[in-house]
């Protein structure tokens, strides 16, 4: 489903190229879940969002369900992105004036789904997530695993077929991300979401199907299980 | 969605209480002050337009050119002939009026019964006056009211003070004691934007002069109403064509009189002559037009600086949007409807806060004010104009400067994606501190020009100086009156004169002197007055002797008079002579001959916006309109209690009546003073608005700064140099506004200046004056931020996440 080729990402700094991602290839298999590991500096949310259309690459391919988004303009690309992909980050982001619920139904506003439907949609997820006595309170009013549920279930709602996750526990505490990564599994393995992230954890990495190592903006080793 | 958007503008607002006050009350006041002057402008420009006929309606005004003397002299009023000729002679003309101020040149006392007001606005017009113009009728008709010479049409209030409920129709009011006239109409009471204003207009035929055709000895406003078909500039070349016939064997060689005609609407704003109201002035029309619109841009430029400065806090909600699909045009939306919701909020405050203010602008202007200036689809246009240029103006950029934020850079740091901007942001802060002081120079010299015109030695001694309106007493009455009110040890002397002596109007011309040609002629405003006026009135003599009891006998002779003359210096200049050498010089006045006895030094006697003119003033005992009454000061109350008792003695059936000279001289530059306050006002809401801006801008600018200030800390900055650091950044700003101001000031004020003929000269400390007020004023603002940021704790401010 997304396959990169020679995709690199750099900086001019005075007369050098100063590499953030050095010529990385990386196919990734529909039903996927990729955990991507690396020490702080060595690319891995750079490619995580290019992966995501959030930063463009400097040179390389980059195809997404059989389409190159590399020659795509920024609509086009959007327009897939909306349709494909859903974000989950470590800060959560959940956006401070809205509430739960809202949250939650934003990505369908902006897909112009209609009002009807969007109440179905966004009641179904957060039965399914066990959140509904929450959904009229505000982001502030929610620790953080119960933030970051709200965060999984807004990228999950537009039914995307690829979730990227940039450290998704890592503000939370043992037991909170446990609980998050048991639920990722769930929804990799029954769902078929394909499933990125990226991760500083050994444990959380290996919920994943393949663990990438990166280092200084190359693949150092990549395995899979 | 878009009720998406309303939610969250919504919560926004009451989230960031104080930058959502500051946005608001900003632009509320913003916009209460364009609608007050708006509503201001309105005024001045539908000033006479009520008039049906307006466009057809023009007013004469004489011009007449002395060979003597270098100055065209233009009046607003005509002899008796030129209506009624004009009317019979001229095809383009359809009708015409003469209006008489017959309460401007007596007292006008009117009585009903046991009821006796002097009456300060009374009018004698032709029978056409309300079919020329639109006074509306309660009772009574238009065509018909002033058609007997002993008919008079009153004003719905004026009915109600003489008649009560009665109907007033058919009752007779009895005018300075001797006219009976009988109330033919009653209109309702005239606009305050008519030029025409009175309380009651009687029949033009009721006055003697009506029987007279004269060319000259001008008294009469004169108003044509020109045909349809009628072109005014050949009209005035028609009229002149004519006059050039009749004077021709009248005017001495160079000497020049011709009439122009002043379109009715353009009178008010455009007209130098005078007339029955001073004028307003197209000057202060724009200047305020222009202060109006700089206020509005004030305040958006305000709000536009605090969204943009928010940016930071607002990256990461953008950012987050975006990765859930949201399109730069979709937030931009967002951002707009923001705007518009603020605005809204604003444009409520606004309407209502002015609503409020009306009351006092009104009296701040001399015009009654209200929302029911305007005419309600402009009002209704006028606000909803407001409020999409204000979103517009104050939306767009922030919309789309926040819709540009590329999600990757916010949400990957932690700090902001908005360093850019902050030129931006600057400049306008910049921008709103240029227009802050520029107002504040203006205010500054205004204040002291004023206070100039206030304290100027005019040449005379106003302080204590009362002033009766005699007009109307019997002229015998007038000695032993005075001899009665001396008696009190509070009065120190009384003199009568013709007219008031900040305001002689009288226009005469010097047509025969020692020493020059037979057709010589100077005009000269003169006016007679009583011998010891001189020294009431603390004048000075540069030459020449005061009048004394000899020069009085002679001029109360009843044949062959032998006039004592006092000329200013100017009249003396304008005859050629030096002071020393005009004494004794014989010269004739309108018929009056005599001697010069002595040389007065220049004192004001008009407006200070004029130069001093050539000035006469001579004994004549036949009437006087003034007695001007000096007093010590002391117990006024006891001594104006004892005037009024004499008053009644010698004037029955006239109620006293006094004002200070002081204060008649001010009333004169009243429209200056009033420009000083409506200046005055302004600068502390520019002021304000600009406060704000800076507000915002330094709570950002602190907040962005709180990582170099936790470093610096650390480093061992102490509190008064991160204040400094901080205070500097602003006051940097201020002061490039203040030097890119002071030269713009410096040239708009002193073209403001040259309208008057007395002026101050502009001083350098000023500006160094508002310098340091704005500086002050913005240190103040920034301080408490500044003060705040240097006292945080640097461990808070450095730990990283």
């Amino acid at each position: 489903m997304l396959s990169l080729q020679h995709i690199s990402k750099y900086y001019q700094v005075g007369g050098n190229k100063n590499f953030v991602i050095n010529d990385i290839s990386l196919d990734v298999d529909e039903g996927e879940f990729v955990s991507i590991m690396g020490p702080s500096g060595s690319g891995k949310s750079t490619l995580l969002n290019i992966i995501g259309m959030l930063d463009d690459p400097s040179t390389g391919y980059h195809y997404f369900v059989d389409q190159p988004v590399h020659q795509m303009k920024e609509k086009q690309r959007s327009a897939l992105y909306k349709q494909y992909i859903g974000f989950v980050f470590q800060a959560y982001h959940l956006i401070d004036e809205l509430t739960v619920y809202e949250n939650i139904e934003t990505p369908l506003i902006y897909q112009d789904v209609k009002g009807s439907e969007r109440k179905a949609m966004v009641a179904d997820m957060l039965d399914r997530f066990n959140i509904v006595g929450k959904k009229d309170l505000f982001p502030a009013q929610l620790s953080g695993g119960q933030q970051q549920l709200v965060g999984i279930a807004r990228a999950l709602i537009a039914k995307p077929k690829l979730l990227l996750a940039d450290e998704p526990t890592g503000n939370l505490n043992s037991k909170q991300g446990e609980e998050i990564m048991e639920l990722f599994r769930k929804l990799n393995k029954e769902d078929g979401v394909t499933i990125i992230q990226v991760t500083h954890s050994e444990k959380n990495a290996e919920y994943g199907s393949r663990i990438i190592n990166l280092l200084d903006g190359r693949v150092e080793s990549s395995k899979k299980f | 969605m878009i009720k998406n958007y309303l939610k969250t503008a919504w919560r926004n607002l009451l989230q960031n209480k104080a930058t959502s006050f500051i946005s608001i009350a900003g632009l509320a006041v913003g916009i209460c002050c364009f609608l007050l002057l708006a509503t201001y402008l309105i005024n001045e420009l539908r000033y006479d337009r009520f008039h049906q006929k307006a466009d057809r309606i023009v007013r004469i005004i004489q011009n007449h050119k002395s060979p003597d003397y270098n100055e065209v002299n233009t009046i607003a009023v005509t002899p008796t002939a030129p209506v009624p000729v004009f009317k019979q002679q001229l095809t383009d003309v359809e009708d015409g009026v003469r209006i008489i101020d017959y309460s401007d040149m007596r007292p006008a006392i009117v009585q009903f019964g046991d009821k006796l007001f002097k009456e300060k606005n009374v009018l004698m017009a032709d029978g056409s006056f309300f079919k020329i113009f639109s006074f509306k009728f309660i009772s009574g008709d238009a065509g018909s009211a002033l058609g007997n010479s002993s008919s008079i049409v009153i004003t719905a209030s004026t009915a109600t003070k003489y008649f009560g409920a009665d109907n007033p129709i058919g009752k007779i009011l009895k005018v300075d004691g001797t006219n009976n006239m009988m109330v033919t109409g009653v209109v309702e009471d005239v606009a305050e934007y008519s030029q025409i204003k009175f309380d009651m207009v009687g029949s033009y035929a009721m006055m003697p002069r009506s029987l007279i055709r004269k060319w000259d000895s001008a008294n009469d406003y004169s108003y044509l109403l020109l045909k349809p078909s009628a072109d005014r500039v050949a009209t005035e070349r028609k009229i002149n064509t004519y006059l050039d016939s009749l004077y021709k064997n009248d005017l001495a060689a160079g000497e020049k009189i011709w009439y122009n005609l002043e379109p009715l609407t353009s009178i008010h704003l455009y007209s130098t002559a005078g007339g029955l109201e001073p004028s307003g002035n197209i000057k202060y029309v724009y200047i305020l037009g222009i202060v109006a619109v700089i206020l509005l841009v004030l305040a958006c430029v305000n709000f536009l600086n605090l969204v943009t400065a928010r940016s930071a806090e607002r990256s990461k909600e953008i950012g987050v949007r975006k990765v859930m699909g949201a399109q730069r045009k979709q937030l931009f939306f967002q951002f707009i409807t923001e705007a518009g919701i603020i605005t809204l909020v604003s444009l409520i405050a606004g309407v209502v806060f002015a609503s409020f203010c009306f009351p006092a602008f009104s009296d701040f202007s001399g015009q009654a004010l209200n929302f029911n200036t305007w005419n309600i689809t402009w009002l209704v246009t006028a606000i909803l104009g407001l409020f999409f240029i204000v979103t517009l103006l104050a939306g767009t950029y922030p919309s789309l400067y926040l819709s540009a934020f590329k999600p990757v850079v916010i949400l990957k740091t932690k700090s902001t994606g908005a360093a850019g901007g902050n030129t931006l942001r600057k400049s306008l802060v910049v921008f709103q501190f240029i227009v802050s002081v520029f107002f504040i120079i203006s205010t500054l010299i205004a204040g002291n020009q004023l206070k100039y015109m206030q304290n100027l030695n005019t040449g005379m001694d106003r302080s204590q100086v009362m002033v009766l309106d005699i007009g109307g007493m019997p002229f015998n009455n007038l000695e032993p009156f005075k001899n009665a009110i001396a008696q009190n040890p509070g009065i120190t002397g009384a003199t009568a004169s013709y007219n008031s002596p900040v305001n002689v109007r009288g226009g005469y011309s010097i047509n025969s002197a020692d020493g020059k040609n037979s057709d010589f002629n100077l005009p000269v405003t003169a006016a007679p007055i009583e011998r010891n006026f001189i020294k009431t009135m603390g004048m000075t003599l540069v030459a020449g002797r005061d009048l004394d009891l000899g020069d009085e006998q002679q001029v109360r002779k009843d044949s062959l008079r032998q006039y004592s003359f006092i000329l200013n210096e100017t009249a003396i200049a304008a005859m050629g002579w030096k002071p020393e050498q005009a004494i004794g010089k014989h010269i004739g006045l309108n018929g009056r001959t005599g001697t010069i006895k002595a040389v007065a030094k220049d004192f004001n006697f008009s407006s200070l916006h004029q130069k001093i003119e050539p000035l006469v003033i001579f004994p004549e005992y036949d009437w006087f309109g003034k007695l001007l009454v000096k007093t010590n000061g002391k117990n006024t109350a006891a001594t104006i209690a004892v005037m009024e008792a004499q008053w009644h003695k010698f004037y029955p059936n006239s109620p006293f009546e006094y004002h200070f000279l002081d204060h008649e001289f001010e009333e004169m530059f009243k429209t200056d003073q009033r420009t000083g306050s409506i200046l005055q006002a302004f600068t502390l809401v520019t002021i304000f608005i600009s406060c704000l801006g800076l507000f915002g801008l330094a709570v950002f600018s602190t907040r962005q700064r709180v990582k170099e200030i936790g470093i610096r800390k650390v480093l061992g900055a102490n509190v008064m140099s991160i204040v400094g650091l901080i205070s500097s950044d602003f006051l940097k700003l201020v002061l490039i506004a203040v030097i890119i101001s002071s030269p713009l000031a410096w040239y708009a004020m002193s073209a403001w200046l040259q309208d008057f003929a007395y002026r101050i000269d502009i001083s350098w400390w000023v500006f160094l004056l508002a310098g340091g007020m704005a500086i002050l004023i913005a240190f103040v603002t920034v301080g408490y931020q500044s003060f705040k940021a240097a006292l945080s704790n640097p461990v808070k401010s450095l730990r990283s996440e």
